[in-house]
């Protein structure tokens, strides 16, 4: 006995509660009648394909750990070639010094942590510059602001200026 | 006079203790794919032969299962 691991995606013609008693029955099932000994399972859900297969772009993908005859992964392979529930399955070997499988969502939650601690970093490290560039913007910004507001009314004088010239003859 | 080497360099994996390259993390071999999704080679990866022979084959095996592109446009 061999310790394999079989990757499967099904179809995406059914829903999520009946993807998942087909993995059971199509998949589970098939290997505990074989005589091998399902050790992990985790269901992925639905996900998109890279590229489309089979004119399709998603499907559920399944994970299955388990340890098998490796006389009678040929037969396995066989049935499920037939079964029209599988879109495409890989069984490959896991090897000993392999660590253990973790599941799908733990490992998306992991990424995700990794990115926000990265956002978190950068974003100190951007506070931490803004802070150093700060005083010099505080003595900048209020001449600036008062500026405008004198030109405003002088700008309204000339208009006036302008309007009453009878010369332009508006 | 004694003679300065330059320092050996050590591939990024064996510096990790990395054992296995599952195929199934496609986050991770994303990094080592070109901008045309072809694997990246060993000189621009500065990965040992070991470990690059690993991650080429898992990259294959994912591609396989739609978990990456084999091109950069699908018609």
């Amino acid at each position: 006995m061999k310790k394999y691991e079989i990757m499967a995606i099904i179809v995406n013609s059914v829903d999520e509660k009946e993807a998942k008693k087909i993995a059971d029955e199509s998949l589970k099932k098939r290997i505990t009648n074989f005589g091998g000994k399902v050790t992990f399972e985790d269901f992925w859900g639905a996900k998109g394909f890279a590229y489309k297969i089979d004119g399709e772009k998603w499907g559920y993908y399944t994970v299955l750990q388990f340890d098998f005859d490796g006389s009678k992964v040929k037969d396995l392979e066989r049935e499920l070639n037939i079964d029209t529930n599988i879109v495409r399955f890989l069984v490959t070997k896991v090897p000993k010094d392999a660590p253990k499988p973790v599941k799908y969502a733990d490992l998306k939650a992991s990424e995700a942590k990794a990115k926000e601690e990265e956002v978190k970093e950068t974003e100190k490290k951007e506070e931490t510059a803004e802070k150093a560039e700060k005083p010099a913007k505080k003595a900048e910004t209020p001449k600036e602001e008062k500026k405008p507001e004198v030109k405003k009314d002088k700008i309204d004088e000339k208009l006036d200026a302008i309007l009453d010239d009878a010369s332009i003859g508006l | 006079m004694t003679t300065v080497r330059p320092k050996k360099f050590v591939c990024t994996m064996c510096r990790n203790n990395v054992k296995y390259i599952d195929y199934k993390d496609a986050g991770m071999l994303s990094q080592f794919i070109t901008f045309y999704r072809s694997i990246q080679s060993r000189f621009h990866t500065g990965i040992c032969l070991k470990h690059q022979k690993q991650l080429s084959n898992a990259i294959k095996k994912a591609r396989i299962m739609g978990l990456l592109p084999f091109v950069r446009y699908e018609k």
